[in-house]
């Protein structure tokens, strides 16, 4: 093959396809990207056999076709040093040239014809919404789902569409965050649940607050998401996820209404003497005021009262402040909800129009 | 077709299960002398024991006309109804050994009983049994076996060399004699004598002489008695921790036995002392009323089942975990008793004279302890006779520091508390300190971890338990086995923040978790308890919790390579100064060596 295109836009593309490469990987082969030059443009594809990307260029300058391997890390790191706008690529023999702007530059790829295939989707299940919206539902699931890689944890975000609404929910058994969003047109229906790693490789193509449409698509084991030229194809977990509904509180003994920024500050300041084994702060909600506590017996006591509005009967409740921290982060209201009952009973923060949170107290015996 | 197999081929077969090679057929033996009342028993085997084993004892000896049933298969005289296995007292019971050693050999008895004038002699080739000869011997029996296996190759070629037989040998009579102090007993390999035994030994001297004298210094006795049960042996220090399990010798009612609940409780009472992957030594004796343990759960008797298995393992956590906290406050922090398996140069002094630390010079004979010092008694029969039988039953108890009603024995010293305020950082890692008995030499993450751990610890004690409520209840499935267990534990379990449940005939479903674990995935926490069998639920809880705070510590504390200053040295020396268990770091780790002024002495020739 042998092509000459813009070097900005090649960089853009060998930087999506590079997010799936794995980093160390015992099939070596895995540490390239695959190109396909046609009469048209270059298909770049990468993949680490759990989830795949590719992404097309069309701006470039054919004057022969062929297939390529190029070592993912070096060629992201050396067009990302090149200044030239353009670079021309030029392989023979597994051996890709790239010259650009006085340089010339050898990297030995290996066997395409060793690289994985392209997975086909095949689906009729189809949703579409804008980019943005879907990048910030990510934002206001995926912090809630279990980290540690253990293999009763659920690593992942259910996706669940039904009756016209897209829902993701993700819970690492403490707490679970629910962001959803109503699509009118949508007759499928789907309850899937996507790798983080996959959401968030996803999450870095998206830039923040985009209108150009996203599509879902939902096979038998895999989900793609397509925006613009480029797809993201991911394995679903196979996994029972709980059943989320049952667990959003209905009803409840107490609500109270708190400007987003006074508690978060409460909390960060309360959240400073809590000990570093036991994460727990306490709520007690009064006549119109909220007061947050937290005691460490090596780090003193810290005290904190605002104003709030406050509808029933009050009482007090213990939370891990991290939890939710970690929410208001995500959260862009300036207003938020609290609505709680008693230690044994799960509380509910209303944290957006389409974004709950349920976070489960912590109880003495 | 099907046949009935002929009696021979179903002798062989059985032979299969209780002589898999040599050392299984010696052990058969002796096992036999002892129950025969053999007081001196003398073992000689030619090539490993594959060319000839022969046993003699001085014991009760054959009637001339049992002979010919020795050989048959399920006589014996040690038990002849049914309930007697409820109380089984002797080794053997099962009149299952010698008829298939018979099988599988060519095999002979000598044997005369105290109150006849002559002997008998019988044969029994390859299951064959010949008829009952009278013979001229010494009161008692001889048994002779040559040529095991010559009738079943397929057994002969997976036996290992001759050197590795007789090892394995070597290592059986060392295990039987650690429980029968009172037997006098000789092995003689390919004519040397390997292992000499003397009657009357006490149990460290004789630990020592089948195990290697430099052992003898590093075993504390121990004894306690929980009503009906008794436990009693020696332990070894810490440091003489090896990477197998070899010398973890447990005994019930004088027979060797594995039984894998007590064999963790101990393992768990040296946790603290011990680094990972080592193994401690001990020969302890679990002594109980017979009826309290099934023995015939195992062809070759290897396993025990208890009644209690939990009160038994329980008991043994309780003595070895108090012997260990409180060694005896030897003046040489038994620090320098450097692992056996550590070159001796390590010892940071070149690699000079046995006697430097070792005490060679003076034989292996250890500090005198109640156990070197008690009288050897000679006791016989019965599971009642006192487990090592170096104690009478009427002896003071008080001779005794470790007796049981006795009060908790003196904590070893902490050194901090004594050392005199001089140190000195070396490395960026060591402090090397004076106290009132010589050098210490002291690793700073180590302390610092342990002053970490234990400030943690008691915070966490001090507070309320609290419990992290799960938003969906997490079901484990599970064994009917472990959820019996957990259904009975649940309240315990509940007591210390794990709040667990019945959810269906075959799960469990976990609602809350201890808040100090809440990033713990619940169901691996669950099996981590379940993993643990044996042990009681509490301490298993406690024991994960502790986990977590082991981590803490370990990333809280100065590492090695930082530089402290004076005021950061003293401060940590002063926290130290209060810790309860100073000597490790909560993984094991020593924290402090010690050089006696003694050993520094010994060392400069200033004193001999």
């Amino acid at each position: 093959m042998k092509i000459l295109c813009d070097r900005t836009q090649l960089q853009e593309a060998v930087g999506v396809v590079s997010s799936v490469v794995p980093t160390k990987s015992p099939k070596p082969i895995l540490h390239n990207l695959l190109l396909r030059v046609d009469d048209e443009g270059i298909t770049l594809f990468a993949t680490d056999l759990e989830m795949a990307a590719k992404t097309r260029l069309d701006a470039v300058k054919v004057s022969r076709k062929g297939l390529l391997l190029l070592p993912a890390r070096e060629a992201s790191a050396l067009l990302r040093e090149l200044s030239d706008p353009t670079v021309t690529m030029d392989s023979t023999d597994q051996r890709c040239r790239i010259e650009s702007g006085g340089g010339s530059f050898v990297l030995l790829g290996e066997d395409p014809s060793q690289f994985p295939e392209e997975i086909k989707l095949v689906s009729n299940k189809r949703v579409e919404l804008p980019a943005g919206r879907l990048l910030r539902m990510i934002q206001e699931s995926a912090f809630a789902a279990a980290r540690e890689e253990t293999r009763y944890a659920i690593n992942g975000v259910l996706f669940d569409l039904a009756a016209g609404c897209l829902r993701l929910v993700a819970t690492d058994g403490r707490r679970l965050a629910l962001s959803y969003q109503n699509i009118d047109a949508a007759q499928a229906e789907f309850k899937v649940v996507v790798p983080l790693r996959a959401l968030t490789t996803l999450s870095r193509a998206i830039p923040e607050g985009s209108k150009d449409p996203l599509q879902i698509a939902v096979g038998d084991k895999q989900i793609e998401f397509t925006f613009g030229k480029t797809q993201l194809i991911s394995q679903l977990l196979e996994c029972r996820f709980p059943d989320y509904e049952g667990v959003v509180p209905k009803a409840a003994d107490t609500s109270v209404e708190i400007q987003k920024a006074v508690l978060e500050s409460a909390l960060r300041k309360t959240a400073i003497l809590c000990s570093d084994d036991l994460r727990m702060v306490k709520f007690e909600v009064g006549d119109q005021a909220l007061r947050i506590t937290a005691e460490s017996s090596a780090r003193g006591r810290a005290d904190v009262s605002v104003d709030v509005n406050v509808k029933g009967a009050g009482g007090s409740i213990n939370f891990n402040p991290d939890y939710i921290l970690e929410a208001l982060r995500v959260c862009q209201l300036d207003q938020v909800r609290l609505d709680m009952s008693d230690d044994s009973m799960p509380a509910k923060f209303t944290l957006g129009e389409s974004f709950t949170y349920v976070v489960m107290p912590i109880s003495g015996t | 077709m099907i046949r009935s197999l002929a009696p021979e081929v179903v002798n062989q077969i059985a032979a299969g299960e209780v002589v898999e090679r040599p050392a299984s057929v010696v052990k058969e033996l002796v096992e036999n002398a002892i129950d025969a009342g053999g007081r001196r028993i003398r073992v000689e085997v030619d090539a490993g024991g594959c060319e000839r084993i022969r046993v003699i004892d001085d014991g009760d000896g054959f009637l001339p006309e049992d002979l010919p049933l020795a050989f048959a298969s399920h006589a014996t005289s040690k038990l002849s109804v049914l309930q007697d296995l409820d109380h089984i007292a002797t080794l053997g019971f099962r009149g299952e050994a010698l008829a298939s050693i018979g099988s599988v050999a060519r095999a002979s008895i000598r044997s005369r009983r105290h109150d006849r004038d002559a002997g008998a002699e019988i044969h029994c080739d390859g299951g064959r049994i010949g008829e009952p000869q009278p013979c001229g011997c010494p009161t008692g029996s001889q048994l002779e076996i040559r040529d095991l296996f010559y009738n079943t190759p397929a057994r002969r070629r997976f036996l290992k060399s001759p050197g590795t037989e007789k090892a394995r040998i070597q290592e059986l009579l060392a295990e039987l004699a650690l429980a029968r102090l009172d037997l006098d007993l000789t092995l003689v390999a390919d004519g040397r004598e390997v292992l000499r035994l003397p009657a009357g030994q006490s149990l460290t001297e004789r630990f020592a002489s089948c195990f290697g004298r430099e052992l003898a210094r590093g075993l504390l006795p121990v004894e306690r008695a929980f009503g009906e049960l008794r436990v009693e042996g020696v332990i070894g220090e810490p440091d003489l921790a090896r990477r197998d399990s070899k010398l973890e010798l447990l005994y019930v009612n004088g027979r060797q036995a594995r039984e894998n609940s007590a064999v963790h409780a101990i393992r768990q009472a040296y946790r603290e002392f011990l680094m990972g992957g080592r193994f401690p030594i001990y020969a302890l004796t679990v002594a109980l009323p017979p009826d309290q343990v099934d023995v015939n759960v195992h062809p070759r008797k290897a396993e025990v089942r208890f009644l209690e298995s939990r009160k038994v393992a329980g008991c043994l956590h309780e003595t070895v975990r108090a012997a260990l906290q409180g060694r005896a406050a030897a003046a040489s922090a038994g620090g320098v008793a450097l692992a056996p398996e550590l070159p001796r140069a390590r010892s940071g002094f070149p690699d000079l004279p046995r006697d430097l630390f070792g005490r060679a010079d003076g034989g292996a004979v250890p500090e005198p302890t109640a156990a070197t010092s008690a009288p050897p008694v000679v006791v016989r029969d019965g599971a009642d006779r006192p487990p090592f039988g170096h104690k009478s039953a009427t002896q003071d108890p008080a001779a005794n520091p470790d007796q049981n009603a006795g009060p908790a024995p003196a904590a070893r010293p902490n050194p901090f508390a004594r050392a005199n305020g001089r140190f000195l950082q070396v490395h960026d890692l060591y402090l090397l300190l004076e106290g009132p008995d010589g050098l210490l030499i002291v690793d700073q993450h180590a302390l610092h971890e342990r002053v970490v751990y234990e400030r943690l610890r008691a915070e966490h004690r001090a507070r309320a338990v609290t419990v992290q409520q799960l938003l969906v209840p997490t079901v484990v499935e599970l064994h009917p086995g472990e959820k019996a267990w957990l259904l009975e534990v649940a309240e315990d379990l509940a007591a210390e923040g794990l709040q667990v449940g019945e959810f269906s005939p075959s799960a469990m479903a976990i609602y809350g978790v201890p808040a100090v674990l809440a990033k713990t995935a619940p169901e691996r926490l669950l099996r981590a308890l379940l993993a643990d069998d044996g042990a009681d639920a509490r301490p298993r809880l406690r024991e994960q919790i502790s986990e977590r705070f082991h981590s803490m510590a370990c990333r809280a504390a100065v590492m090695g390579g930082d530089r402290l200053t004076d005021e950061e040295i003293a401060a940590l020396l002063q926290a130290a100064s209060t810790l309860e268990h100073p000597h490790n770091c909560p993984h094991g780790r020593p924290t402090v060596l010690t050089f006696t002024h003694g050993e520094l002495e010994r060392y400069f020739r200033r004193r001999c």
